[in-house]
């Protein structure tokens, strides 16, 4: 096996250069603290939430899982849709490999689609690892999930049409909502969007070896994201599907899928490798690998030409989605 | 990115910064990122559009700070900063902005044309013009020990068609040139006159009206060789430089044509090999020398005779009369020891004039 990386693509590797001292590559427990309140996080979170008025904003605080705490939903709506029907609702997740991140973080791929489809975005906050292993995060998540279900008509949202998105450990948590919510018989959301999900705590792939100490989280962070969500469990023969969806036997019942993942990062083939079983299983799956993206280029470098095909991609398939 | 480079100029404008933004370009150059990725860079971290037009390469695109390209029609204001791709050329990018450039902008302008100038020679090449006066491509395609492949790669280089004919150009005092045969008329032979005459340097023009000064003939006193296959240009160079010994400056006291095709010569074009520089002279040369010293009119008026059709003809050429130039020739005739009125004479006459020029180092 070669362990030589594929070459990052060369708007994306000027703009690694330029944030590799705000996001390295590596990521260690003692640095979780430190990254929470760094200057890569405060870069992806630090945005106009109203996109320029188009939204409305407010931060309601719904009830979170059996026996825990509340949890906090951010929820943006048209200020002026074009309909007077109730809205489709992106389910937003937030990422941050389990260990770091809010509900602003990342939201602005959200409401660039549902700004140009119509639509409203709620975005979750989660409990974070360490502190909080599995499953408070994928709790928390299913929780929002249930309440915007039940309480559509509340916020003018069509309980039928809601899709789940997100990106790095949130669209790992996306993958184990869409198993969670087909197991437990919960409201069906109409489609997932995966964007270079965090799926599998075993960490072993190809990819992962091959980008050792490149881009953004390699097998390092990789392996301090999955050793605080499970503990001495990660890696082992009792991981959780809604934890690991990578660790999931069976992939049948799961609504359409769209995944997308850099050739150059680390979860390159798990991405591939999950988006094979979702068609081995009979299922509706759309898989873009992007050529020389680092994880989360598109987040990272939203202006750079694979950034603008890889957004194209993602409100392409929204709307196919959404005009069903 | 976004935030991060977005920001950079709204920050202090500090060393941090440009060290940023040469990063970001040296990465890009690296990469072999192309000429849109480069401008969209200049964008994002300016905050403002950029654009890059370059007439002489047909290049025009403008990016905003979305990163989406967007080009346009209209202008650039001659007020926004901007660099241009070389030392001493135009304005090429622009920032579209108002106001004098902060010393971030200037760092980006600077960086991105480099690249930029970088990637256009990479895939543009350089223009032609650029070109024609290279002399290691000139001196590749004029040495006939280079490999064939090499030879005609020079030749695409130099901007020559390698199916079409070329001349190689021997130029006094120059480096030598090369030169497309549609470049340069075709030879006119002119009855009765000796080859390479003033006259057909005149049939054939140097190419410089024609607009593309890369194209023209040197001034000065300049050998032509015969068009051949580009292949063939080193035989083309030998025989450029045996016509070059042919030219005179085309002054009273170097009369005869600056301008000399070697395959006007013909036969003449043997005396080149008799004749060795500096060597002593055949008897006629000295001959002539001493008839040239002897009366400042004389070697005007004895070229005048043996480079036109008709002793009238001469005497027009030399601003006398026809009576003056026979008085003139009856005492040249004395001193020269051979008749220059008769078709022999005047041979011998043309023949002693052009070893004169052959003679001399």
């Amino acid at each position: 096996m070669t362990l030589t990386p594929p070459p990052f693509d060369p708007e994306l590797a000027a703009v690694l250069e330029m944030i590799k001292d705000a996001v390295p590559p590596q990521l260690t427990m003692d640095e979780i603290e430190a990254t929470r309140n760094g200057p890569g996080l405060a870069m992806l979170a630090d945005l106009d939430l109203t996109l320029g008025g188009v939204f409305e904003v407010e931060d309601r605080v719904v009830p979170g899982p059996e026996n825990a705490p509340d949890i906090s939903l951010l929820i943006c709506r048209p200020v002026a849709p074009a309909t007077d029907g109730p809205l489709p609702v992106i389910y937003h997740v937030h990422g941050g490999g389990m260990v770091i991140g809010n509900n602003r973080v990342g939201v602005d791929a959200a409401l660039r689609w549902a700004g140009e489809l119509g639509a409203i975005v709620v975005s979750v906050e989660y409990r974070l690892a360490p502190e909080h292993p599995h499953p408070a995060p994928i709790d928390d998540v299913y929780a929002g999930l249930l309440w915007t279900a039940d309480h559509a008509e509340e916020i003018g949202a069509d309980p039928e049409r809601i899709v789940i998105a997100g990106a790095s450990a949130g669209g790992g948590l996306t993958a184990a909502l869409a198993l969670l919510l087909r197991d437990r018989k919960g409201p069906r959301p109409i489609g997932q969007l995966l964007m270079c999900p965090m799926l599998d705590d075993r960490n072993d792939t190809a990819s992962t070896h091959q980008m050792a100490g490149l881009g953004v989280w390699d097998r390092t962070a990789n392996d301090t994201g999955w050793t605080a969500l499970l503990g001495e469990r990660r890696g082992g023969p009792d991981v959780s599907p809604y934890a690991a969806p990578a660790r999931a036997t069976d992939l049948s019942g799961l609504p359409p899928a769209f995944l997308d993942v850099g050739s150059a990062e680390t979860f390159r083939d798990e991405v591939v490798a999950y988006a094979t079983s979702l068609w081995q299983a009979g299922g509706v799956a759309e898989l873009h690998v992007w050529p020389g993206g680092f994880h989360g280029f598109d987040g990272f470098a939203p202006q750079a030409v694979l950034s603008q095909a890889c957004q194209a991609a993602q409100v392409n398939w929204l709307r196919r989605l959404l005009a069903e | 990115m976004k935030e991060l480079a977005g920001r950079l100029t709204a920050l202090d404008p500090d060393a941090g910064a440009a060290v940023r933004v040469i990063a970001y370009f040296d990465r890009l150059t690296e990469h072999r990122a192309g000429l849109e990725a480069l401008v969209r860079g200049a964008a994002v971290l300016a905050g403002c559009p950029a654009r890059l037009s370059d007439a002489g390469r047909r290049v025009r695109l403008r990016v905003e700070t979305d990163g989406r390209r967007r080009d346009t029609e209209q202008p650039p204001d001659p007020d926004w900063p901007s660099a241009a791709l070389s030392p001493d050329g135009a304005p090429a990018l622009w920032l579209e902005r108002a106001g004098p450039p902060n010393v971030v902008d200037a760092v980006i302008l600077e960086r991105a044309a480099a690249a930029i100038r970088l990637v256009l020679d990479r895939t543009r090449g350089r223009a032609p013009s650029a070109h024609a006066d290279d002399p290691a491509l000139v001196e590749t395609l004029l040495d006939a020990t280079a490999p064939e492949q090499i030879r005609l790669h020079a030749a695409g280089r130099l901007g020559l068609d390698p199916a079409a004919p070329a001349h190689a150009v021997a130029p006094l005092g120059g480096p030598p040139r090369v030169l497309a045969a549609s470049a340069l008329r075709a030879p006119v032979p002119v009855e009765g006159r000796l080859p390479a005459s003033e006259d057909s340097a005149r049939a054939r023009p140097a190419a410089a009206d024609n607009g593309s000064a890369g194209l023209a003939l040197p001034s000065g006193r300049v050998g032509v060789g015969p068009a051949v296959p580009v292949l063939e240009l080193p035989g083309s160079w030998a025989a450029a430089r045996t016509a070059l010994r042919f030219t005179a400056d085309g002054t009273p006291y170097s009369p005869g044509p600056r301008v000399v095709y070697a395959d006007e010569l013909g036969g003449i074009g043997l005396l080149a090999e008799l004749v060795v520089p500096g060597a002593e002279p055949p008897p006629d040369v000295r001959a002539l020398e001493a008839a040239v010293a002897d009366a400042p009119w004389m070697l005007t008026t004895l070229h005048a005779v043996a480079s036109t059709a008709s002793l009238r003809a001469a005497a027009v050429e030399v601003s006398v009369h026809h009576s003056t130039l026979q008085d003139r020739l009856g005492h040249a005739e004395a001193l020269l020891g051979w008749p220059v009125r008769t078709p022999q004479g005047r041979l011998r006459l043309q023949l002693a004039l052009t070893m004169r020029h052959l003679g001399r180092t």
